[in-house]
């Protein structure tokens, strides 16, 4: 195990606490506060993975998780990105898609085959002849993929979601996102500060260069962070990664939980006012031959791994940088051992005086206009350097090669949002130049580049936030604008992507293994903006989406197009900005179903559940799902159904019955107090969307029921067909308040009688008529004599509270005709028997109030009403194309067709909508819609099912309803 | 080098001041009808103009399903024969369109569910398309990280087994098409935006476009979503199509897990592997028109909770990307496609909603078919507009669809 450094004071180590894993079958141990790949790192490991085409050995580059280098395997879970998830004790990594190890692949001779695989190359290959494709296709499979994930893996953990307010929220918690969470703090707001990493600080952490006045970064970090913990309304939420921004500010990111925590991964979706982005710069990568080597890093990294994490990245080291904070982390390596045997810089000048002299005052040699060329190696050995024009080489010895382009801003925030960017020729980075409402960015990625002006940007992006909450800051702002007009703007950035070498190993995407050359042969076949280079070279498509080749490739393609600046044009930045695990999204995972007053009732009695809608309901009440004993039960004694899903609705107002009128499609001026009247709606293609009855209060006082489908959008669609009428009414969902009763059966009226003070006899509660009374004078019923099953039956409507009660005391009255529940599966099977349809069962989408027989309800002559779907049911009435409903009986009484069996001749002329081997009639009946010239009674049916061969079944055509033609039990 | 470098759809030329056919979208769609066009009917004086590059829109945005196990009898043997064009049209394109003919299983959670797909198997075996009902369990053997058991929100019942589905590489076919085209002589013209259709005496006459204006006697408008706007704004003919945002969304690449297409009604939810290995998902629409693209925060985790029920291993996965595109949806989710009706040279071919992809390959060739004789094939002919206005639903939708209040 290496040493570490443990006099550092930015170190978030404790180099005294080991953390022991398993890794490849072996005990190690890490330090407290490492990442799983510092540890591995920390015992020798170079090698952590191999790319996805070439099987090339992949290392330690970036530490910040933009690319795919360090993914592995821990705990069981796949493509764990170990550079920045945080060791804990007994962990268990290995490695993926390797054949042998990292270090050791089988499959690394596939990198001698790149001349075969140029960009896009599988689109020219592999399908001829046809026959070899299956198999082709079998090994791409087996090829591609990193991580493995078995078919019963259970992902461990507890994951929550969070759901919090803000006035303000930042990104970042770096120097100008802290700066910003003060500034709008100080207002009196609600501040949420949400950072990725385990601290506050951002890129001043892990820095010891002067802030000002004698003060490190660092230190000034640590003083900010102090401070905003000192701030009680600003909510600091680290290990916090931002993956979204939406509308209005809906920015949403997950949390990793800690020990004390009690989830693992928590989602979140934060509302704000007003969101500042402050989310800082990564490094763009150098490109040139070998670029992703073990043994190549970018500048940070090195650093953080020394500062950070007490790491002395390797012992003699080449520097290839773009910018000044490439000269600063070499001369902090080398003053903390790190032996630099040479810098190479791609800017000709520009460089931080004082950083030139303390480098030359060490003897580090700078080399100016020149770049790393090659690594050799498989872990890097030694590295040659290039004049920039390519006419001047030196390879030099090296076993670190610190390589970095210069600086990109971490735009995705903004993208997310829909910002616009704009190439900025000076900084060289993609800029705002608009931001959606509310949203302000500030910092680093502003092309900002000294401590004050950092801070200085957020502290007025946070007061731009607080204004967007309505404080009145205008003269703080003036103050900071002032202020910033005194500190230094927008620092000169490089564009220099590649080192001048043909490309052919010089790697502008890490994840797919993306050559330079692969980039121009997509710009030559005709993928002449990114977007399509991308898509055709793969570029950007990986695990770490655009992390690596998002800046590099839009300013390589312009390059090579020899395009303009103004016409450089970003990649697509996609949520999530952070890939984030199923689980994490998915979070507490409520199931959200709607259960009736009787819900626990049924259960206890054996109901068997199925999920319809919105709601949970009893279907059966026995393993026998042909539910014969239900249903003989409520032909020959008296069953029970829980009714209570059903739409129910009272509608009043001096307007009420103009309403119903226009939305129903019989003349609702006929309903008379007392009575029960069936009636239809439909939408402006005639087609039925819904039935159900409607009783009359009071002059324009109306109570109905729908299905249990439209009962969530009865309001609405009443509201909407009268919008323009401006109409007094008001129409109240009762469904939830209200449970319904189905008692059903040539026993009801006995049942029923023991249970209500009122007269039941069929002469004073008739057959279609309506009564309210109250059980036991005090739980008010409303109760209707219906016949949906064909049986005498009363449908009683009572309140949510008191449902329990009434069912227990009919269920009582009921003992001595052992009376008994009945489900949906048998309600279905007894309304069939009868011919009483159920939309969505005898009617689809496109099948109109004609079609399935109930013409006889539509009000034809009320033009005036203006009744939804008139105008389309007048057109149908000539219509001889449309499907309608007709039942049938099975030839030589053969058994029913299964549910969803077409009807055919030559051509399919109609379908099965339910058919049953009826126990009632001892024969098969059943309904279905067929083309109209099929519809008379008598024709023959051929019903084709699945599975049949060929081999059709045959019926004819009957009149309905099956059951009791005359309806006399109903009204019995 | 293996492989020669040439501009896979020809050098970009100027645009001509005349075509016999213009056909405004660089999409599937488009592209097919040129191939075919010059294919079949030797029309290669065809100009294919796009706005932004070719397949920016539907055609980069779908997951390239392709499978044939629609509702109705007037929609099945379309889709079987554009599933029956694949392997042709690598032949012809000499392009590999990656055609991994795994299979599609939609996954049945109710009674109801069960009969619906009863019907669907019965009118495909009728037409002669290969679908089977299996069980629960037949399906847990066919995909091992099926959660059948009984307690998730909608337990799965049995499954719609379509073995002659399966999935595309989109891109490949976008290009393929692109440069068989080209090859035969077509012009596709990006960054080209048509503005107008002029029309003299109820006949086309021509395209006015960012780049000039084009003579043209016959015009074909597919350019997916954006078409019912187009045609509206150019001819003022309104369609029956609400325009909808539909999303979705790949993980990180596995290795080989789900060996068949997934997806679930009831879930609103689909899934399958691609070749790279990434899980593909998405499927509902937000449930309000609207002309963009943008992504929504609640559907990238409702479609977390779909899987982490139905499929719940993908738990340990991550999601990496997703994309928003737009659904042109008609009333019964069957397209329009017509020409010569309300204008003479006018065709339009649209409406897909999100079935675009899957029925790219035979729409074009009878399209070409519609253009190069001015007659309807039989297999067009109930696609027409004629239907809405007779209130004749085509029944590729069983349920009630509600795109706005008015539906």
């Amino acid at each position: 195990m290496m040493n570490r450094f443990d006099h550092l004071p930015t170190l978030k180590i404790d180099g005294n606490t080991k953390i022991p894993f398993e890794y490849k079958g072996k005990e190690y141990f890490g330090v407290q506060g490492d990442t799983v790949a510092t540890a591995l790192y920390a015992n020798g490991v170079r090698m952590f993975a191999r790319s996805l085409k070439y099987h090339r050995p992949r290392g330690l580059y970036s530490l910040d998780g933009e690319c795919s280098n360090t993914l592995m395997e821990v705990d069981g879970i796949p493509n764990v990105r170990t550079e920045n998830t945080l060791l804990k004790s007994g962990m268990v990594i290995k490695e993926q898609n390797v054949k042998g190890s990292a270090a050791y692949d089988l499959l690394g001779f596939l990198d001698k085959l790149d001349w075969a695989m140029p960009a896009g190359f599988y689109y020219h290959t592999m399908h001829k002849p046809a026959m070899i494709w299956p198999l082709a296709m079998r090994q791409i499979r087996k090829a591609a993929g990193i991580g493995k994930l078995a078919p019963d893996f259970q992902m461990p953990g507890t994951y929550d979601e969070i759901y919090p307010t803000a006035d303000v929220c930042v990104l970042g918690g770096g120097p100008a996102g802290m700066s910003a969470a003060l500034a709008a703090a100080e207002q009196g707001l609600r501040v949420i500060l949400m950072e990725a990493r385990p601290w506050l600080g951002g890129h001043f952490d892990y820095r010891t260069a002067a802030y000002k006045d004698g003060q490190t970064l660092h230190d000034r970090a640590a003083q900010l962070a102090g401070e905003v913990e000192k701030a009680d309304n600003i909510r600091v939420f680290t290990h916090t990664s931002m993956v979204g921004a939406y509308n209005n500010n809906l920015i949403t990111g997950f949390q990793i939980g800690q020990d004390a925590d009690p989830f693992d991964e928590r989602y979140f979706e934060i509302r704000a006012t007003a969101v500042v982005v402050a989310t800082g710069c990564i490094e763009r990568a150098l490109i040139f031959d070998n670029n992703e080597r073990p043994g190549v890093m970018q500048a940070n990294c090195a650093l953080r791994l020394a500062n950070t994490y007490g790491l002395l990245p390797g012992s003699k080291a080449i520097f290839s940088v773009g910018h000044d904070l490439g000269l600063e982390a070499a001369l902090t390596l080398h003053d903390l051992g790190l032996a630099v045997a040479c810098i190479a810089d791609v800017r000709e000048d520009g460089q931080d005086e004082g950083l030139l002299t303390a480098l030359r005052e060490r003897g580090i040699t700078v080399i100016r206009g020149w770049v790393a060329a090659r690594a050799h190696g498989k872990q890097v050995k030694k590295a040659t350097l290039t004049s920039i024009d390519g006419t001047a080489t030196q390879t030099l010895d090296c076993d670190l090669l610190v390589a970095s382009a210069g600086l990109t801003p971490v735009t995705g925030a903004l993208t997310v949002a829909q910002a616009k960017l704009r190439y900025d020729n000076h900084t060289g980075y993609f800029l705002p130049t608009e931001l959606p409402a509310n949203m302000h960015a500030a910092g680093r990625m502003l092309g900002l580049d000294s401590g004050p002006a950092i801070e200085a940007s957020g502290r007025q992006a946070g007061l731009q936030a607080a204004r967007d909450c309505g404080t009145d800051v205008d003269a703080a702002i003036r103050a900071v604008r002032t202020e910033r007009e005194h500190l230094s703007g927008p620092a000169r950035g490089t564009k220099f992507v590649t080192a001048p070498v043909k490309g052919r190993k010089s790697f502008i995407c890490f994840d797919e293994d993306t050559t330079i050359k692969n980039v121009k042969q997509a710009i030559d076949k005709g993928f002449d903006v990114p977007e399509l280079i991308k898509r055709f070279s793969g570029a950007g498509l990986g695990p770490g989406q655009g992390g690596i080749p998002g800046h590099n490739l839009p300013l390589y393609t312009a390059k090579y197009q020899a395009l303009s600046d103004i016409t450089i044009r970003p990649t697509t930045v996609r949520p999530p900005l952070v890939p984030t695990r199923i689980a994490t999204y998915a979070g507490a995972q409520h199931t959200m179903f709607k259960q009736t007053p009787m819900d626990a009732m049924q259960r206890r009695d054996g109901g068997i559940f199925r999920n319809i809608g919105v709601w949970q309901r009893a279907r059966y009440f026995s393993e026998d799902f042909t539910c014969q004993a239900e249903i003989e039960n409520v032909r020959k004694n008296a069953g029970m159904l829980d009714g209570s899903t059903l739409g129910k609705f009272r509608i009043h107002g001096p307007d009420a019955l103009k309403a119903l009128q226009r939305v129903y499609v019989s003349d609702m001026a006929k309903v008379k107090a007392g009575r029960v009247k069936y009636s239809a709606m439909c939408n402006d293609d005639g087609c039925v969307i819904d039935d159900g009855v409607v009783v009359k209060l009071a002059d324009n006082d109306y109570y109905l029921t729908t299905s249990t489908a439209r009962a969530g959008q009865t309001v609405e669609w009443v509201r909407y067909h009268t919008r323009y009428d401006g109409w007094d009414f008001a129409l109240v969902n009762l469904t939830d308040s209200l449970g319904v009763i189905n008692l059903s059966g040539p026993n009801a009226r006995e049942v029923l009688a023991k249970v209500v003070d009122i007269e039941v006899t069929n002469e004073a509660f008739g057959f279609a008529e309506y009564k309210e009374f109250k059980i036991r004078e005090a739980i008010p019923v409303r109760a209707m004599r219906l016949g949906f099953v064909g049986e005498l039956s009363y449908e009683l409507h009572v309140p949510s509270s008191y449902m329990q009660s009434v069912w227990i005391m009919l269920k009582e009255a009921g003992k001595e005709f052992t009376i008994r529940n009945f489900g949906v599966e048998a309600q279905n099977v007894l309304r069939m028997e009868k011919g009483h349809i159920i939309l969505g069962q005898e009617s689809e989408q496109r099948t109109n109030l004609l079609d399935v027989g109930l013409g006889f309800l539509w009000d034809r002559h009320n033009a005036a009403a203006k009744k939804v779907g008139a105008v389309a049911l007048r057109q149908a009435e000539s219509d001889p194309s449309r499907l309608k409903l007709v039942g049938f009986k099975m030839e030589n009484n053969g058994r029913a067709p299964r549910d969803g069996a077409v009807i055919v001749d030559q051509a399919i002329r109609g379908y099965v909508c339910t058919a049953r081997d009826s126990f009632t009639l001892k024969e098969a009946v059943g309904m279905a819609l067929v083309d109209a010239d099929l519809a008379k009674v008598g024709t023959r049916l051929a019903f084709f099912e699945d599975e049949c061969d060929g081999k059709l079944i045959y019926g004819e055509v009957v009149k309905m309803p099956f059951y009791d033609p005359k309806g006399k039990r109903m009204k019995m | 080098m293996l492989f020669k470098t040439k501009p896979m759809w020809g050098r970009q030329t100027g645009l001509k001041s005349s075509y016999d056919v213009v056909i405004i979208g660089g999409g599937l769609h488009s592209l097919a009808t040129a191939y075919f066009l010059a294919r079949d009917y030797g029309i290669t004086d065809v100009a294919v103009i796009e706005k932004n590059y070719i397949g920016f829109g539907g055609a980069g945005r779908n997951t390239a399903i392709v499978r044939a196990n629609q509702r109705t009898s007037q929609n099945v043997p379309l889709y079987k024969e554009a599933l029956d064009l694949w392997p042709v049209l690598t032949r012809e394109l000499d392009y590999n369109l990656m055609f991994n003919n795994c299979g599609n299983l939609n996954l049945m959670h109710s009674e109801a569910a069960m009969k619906a797909a009863r019907m669907n198997i019965a009118t495909a075996q009728f037409h002669g398309v290969e679908s089977h009902l299996i069980d629960a369990r037949e399906a847990k053997e066919m995909v091992p990280a099926l959660n059948i058991s009984e307690d998730i929100t909608f337990p799965i019942h049995g499954a719609m087994y379509h073995p002659p589905g399966g999935v595309l590489r989109h891109d490949a076919v976008v290009w393929g098409l692109a440069r068989g085209a080209a090859r035969k002589g077509v012009e596709i013209h990006q960054q080209t935006e048509a503005l107008g259709i002029g029309t003299q005496n109820g006949k086309v006459t021509s395209v006015t476009t960012n780049r000039g204006e084009i003579q043209a006697k016959q015009v074909l408008v597919s350019a997916g979503g954006y078409s019912a706007a187009l045609i509206h704004g150019f001819l003022g003919i309104k369609l029956p199509i609400s325009v909808l945002t539909i999303q979705a969304m790949v993980t990180q690449p596995l290795k080989p897990l789900l060996n068949h297409v997934v997806s679930s009604g009831a879930y609103h939810a689909y899934a399958n592997q691609t070749l790279k290995g990434e899980i593909a998902t998405g499927a509902h629409m937000d449930p309000w028109p609207n002309y963009t693209t943008l992504n929504t925060a609640y559907y990238i985790k409702h479609q977390a909770e779909a899987l982490s029920e139905f499929l719940p291993c993908l738990r340990g996965v991550r999601f990496m990307r997703i994309w928003g595109g737009l659904a042109d949806m008609t009333p019964d989710m069957a397209p329009i496609m017509d020409g010569n009706n309300q204008i003479e040279g006018f065709f339009m071919d649209c409406g897909w909603g999100y079935f675009g992809f899957k029925s790219c390959s035979a729409v074009g060739k009878y399209m070409a078919e519609f253009i190069a004789t001015n007659t309807c094939p039989d297999m067009l002919k109930p696609f027409a507009l004629q239907r809405y206005q007779e209130h004749r639903l085509m029944g590729e939708t069983a349920a009630l669809v509600s795109y706005s209040p008015d539906n």
